[in-house]
């Protein structure tokens, strides 16, 4: 009798020995994301300092030992014309992303869905979704090598007699954003139709069926039927896109601009890359990431708090 | 019953405008390559279009005798593959108890990962922290920032939620310890899932140049791509890197484009395998 009370004791102590071990698992990525994401967040006092690297011997002695200037930081931002650039360019061009490519993947994926040869519906996809792999170093490669003065596009035109000397596509401050929006058009719309793909396979054949039935042809099976199914997978991409509007694109500006083209190009994160780092304006930089960050975080808790009432889904 | 001609027409312009996406796609690539394979006066004189022009292999000669590019090629190795293991091994480790309903705490703990993913100390904070760690120069600052990403994490989760509970509690019953279980039935029921998480992370470090920017300076410790990123703004390839013979025939797009393309055959050649897992994993991941 004693004894498997004994055992019964002794299971229920292994079962909770092995119940908190579980915590255990969690160590790791707590101490890295301590470590690598909360340890900087404290690093936005910098913002609200006049911080020079140089006041102590490591930067967390400099931070103690730079003096507080409370918001002047940001009341200099304000007035910074670099800024005040950097953010309209920003809004801008992440505007003419979303109005130019965030509809193109949904016609992609109702096209994609429409064939019925399954090698070719697997091979177009392999092709359509690789460039998504590959870096902004080897996409804006391929694309200094098309459109450079030597390139392709402009040996075409000055033999078709279009033009007499090369365009200068990377150093034009009027073509610098629609070849932003074209690359990143090239990189990224195969990868976005995946998740409207995966919502169209998802629709009830019967209703097509049905339609087919009733008469209908393929576009308006489209129109009636699958536009319909999807849309609050759309709406929902929609809302979280505009959530992500402050986020133009860091590695793609950063491998495509070059000072000529600052006027069209410069956006906020390559400004606090240039300014913060290569001109050691730490407390500037901090500022404008600042900034930056908080204004993304509204945005995106807005848009995450619409998903949720709407849809019932969130972002996470 | 259905206008089938006019579906046939619909079906054949999907098929020309999905095909002209191809290639478009692929035209690119092309043209890379035939640049790296013709010989200077072909590519300055602008005979290059999708075909190579007076056909050379010196640019991957160069490329081939190259310090900067293999020492780019081994710290990149390296990189890729200690932070894919490591990421997968902290990935699915912190995902496998936020999956557990029984977990006390889990919502604070999901909350405290989902909050990185909302909000950053930006750049700038970040970069003095590696500077205060000592990372400067050192490969570590390559691999330990991006180390698990709550993204990925979420995937993970959200596909160790879809397993049957009942699993569990037999193996609970044989008296299994949540490490086995983690090992024997979590991991190898979720291998999809996985291998597009790996995959994802494996192409992060892979591709990523800006760490490499901000935090190396020695060359024989610089990532493939972030020498890759000095080449792109370069016209011109200094001349101690060149032999003679070799600086008379080549030009700087044929060595660029030779050291572009040698360093994608990677992805062109692994990419294609793993293609089928991802598009399963993605998406029971996210199905949730």
């Amino acid at each position: 009798m004693n004894s498997t009370i004994e055992i019964k004791k002794k299971k229920k102590l292994w079962e909770r020995i092995d119940y908190y071990s579980l915590y255990f698992f969690l160590v790791p990525g707590l101490l890295l994301i301590f470590i690598f994401n909360y340890i900087p967040m404290g690093g936005i006092v910098i913002a609200f300092k006049d911080f020079n690297i140089f006041a102590g011997r490591t930067p967390l002695e400099s931070i103690i030992k730079s003096e507080w200037v409370g918001l002047s930081n940001f009341t200099k931002l304000f007035n910074n014309m670099n800024f005040l650039r950097a953010f309209r360019n920003t809004l801008i061009i992440s505007t003419y992303k979303i109005v130019f490519l965030f509809p193109v993947p949904i016609i992609l994926a109702i096209m994609i869905t429409d064939i019925k040869a399954k090698w070719y519906r697997k091979s177009i996809q392999t092709i359509l979704y690789l460039p998504h792999f590959l870096s902004w170093v080897v996409v804006t490669a391929l694309f200094i090598q098309i459109l450079g003065p030597y390139g392709v596009v402009n040996n075409w035109l000055k033999r078709m007699e279009v033009i007499e000397k090369s365009i200068q596509f990377f150093g034009n401050n009027n073509l610098f954003r629609s070849l932003v929006v074209v690359s990143a058009g090239w990189k990224e719309t195969g990868w976005n139709a995946i998740i409207y793909i995966a919502a169209i396979t998802g629709i009830n054949p019967q209703l097509y069926e049905a339609a087919k039935m009733d008469g209908a042809n393929k576009i308006q099976q489209i129109i009636y039927i699958t536009i319909p199914s999807i849309s609050s997978t759309i709406i929902m991409l929609f809302i979280l896109r505009i959530g992500a509007i402050l986020d133009a694109g860091f590695d793609q500006i950063y491998n495509m601009y070059s000072y000529v083209v600052y006027e069209k190009g410069d956006i906020l994160s390559t400004l606090v890359y240039r300014e913060g780092i290569g001109g050691q304006d730490y407390g500037f930089g901090t500022a404008v990431g600042l900034f930056n960050s908080i204004v993304a975080l509204v945005l995106v808790l807005g848009g995450n708090g619409l998903c949720r009432k709407f849809f019932k889904k969130g972002l996470w | 019953m259905i206008d089938s001609r006019s579906d046939k027409v619909f079906s054949v312009i999907v098929y020309i405008i999905l095909s002209t996406f191809g290639i478009l796609i692929i035209l690119p690539f092309l043209n890379l390559l035939a640049t790296s394979l013709s010989d200077q006066v072909a590519v300055s004189n602008g005979m290059v279009t999708f075909w190579p022009k007076r056909f050379t292999l010196s640019a991957y000669k160069f490329v081939i005798q190259n310090k900067q590019f293999w020492n780019g090629f081994k710290t990149t190795i390296l990189v890729t593959f200690a932070g894919t293991v490591l990421s997968m091994l902290v990935t699915t480790l912190t995902a496998y108890p936020l999956s557990l309903p029984k977990l006390k705490g889990r919502k604070f703990f999901l909350v405290l990962f989902i909050i990185v993913m909302l909000f950053n100390g930006g750049l700038i904070p970040n970069y003095l922290l590696i500077n205060q760690l000592g990372l400067r120069n050192n490969r570590w600052a390559l691999i330990l920032p991006g180390l698990i990403s709550t993204y990925n994490m979420l995937l993970v989760k959200n596909y160790f939620e879809t397993l049957p509970p009942s699993l569990y509690e037999s193996a609970k019953i044989d008296g299994a310890s949540e490490f086995r279980i983690f090992i024997n039935i979590t991991l190898p029921l979720s291998l999809p899932t996985l291998a597009t998480v790996a995959l994802f992370y494996a192409v992060g470090f892979w591709n990523s140049y800006f760490s490499g920017i901000l935090y190396i300076s020695s060359p024989e410790k610089m990532p493939l791509q972030t020498y890759l990123q000095s080449l792109l703004n370069m016209s011109y390839i200094p001349a101690h890197e060149l032999s003679p013979e070799v600086a008379e025939s080549l030009s700087t797009e044929s060595i660029r484009a030779a050291s572009i393309f040698s360093a994608t055959v990677p992805i062109l050649v692994f990419y294609p395998f793993l293609q089928k897992y991802f598009v399963k994993g993605l998406v029971l991941g996210s199905d949730k």
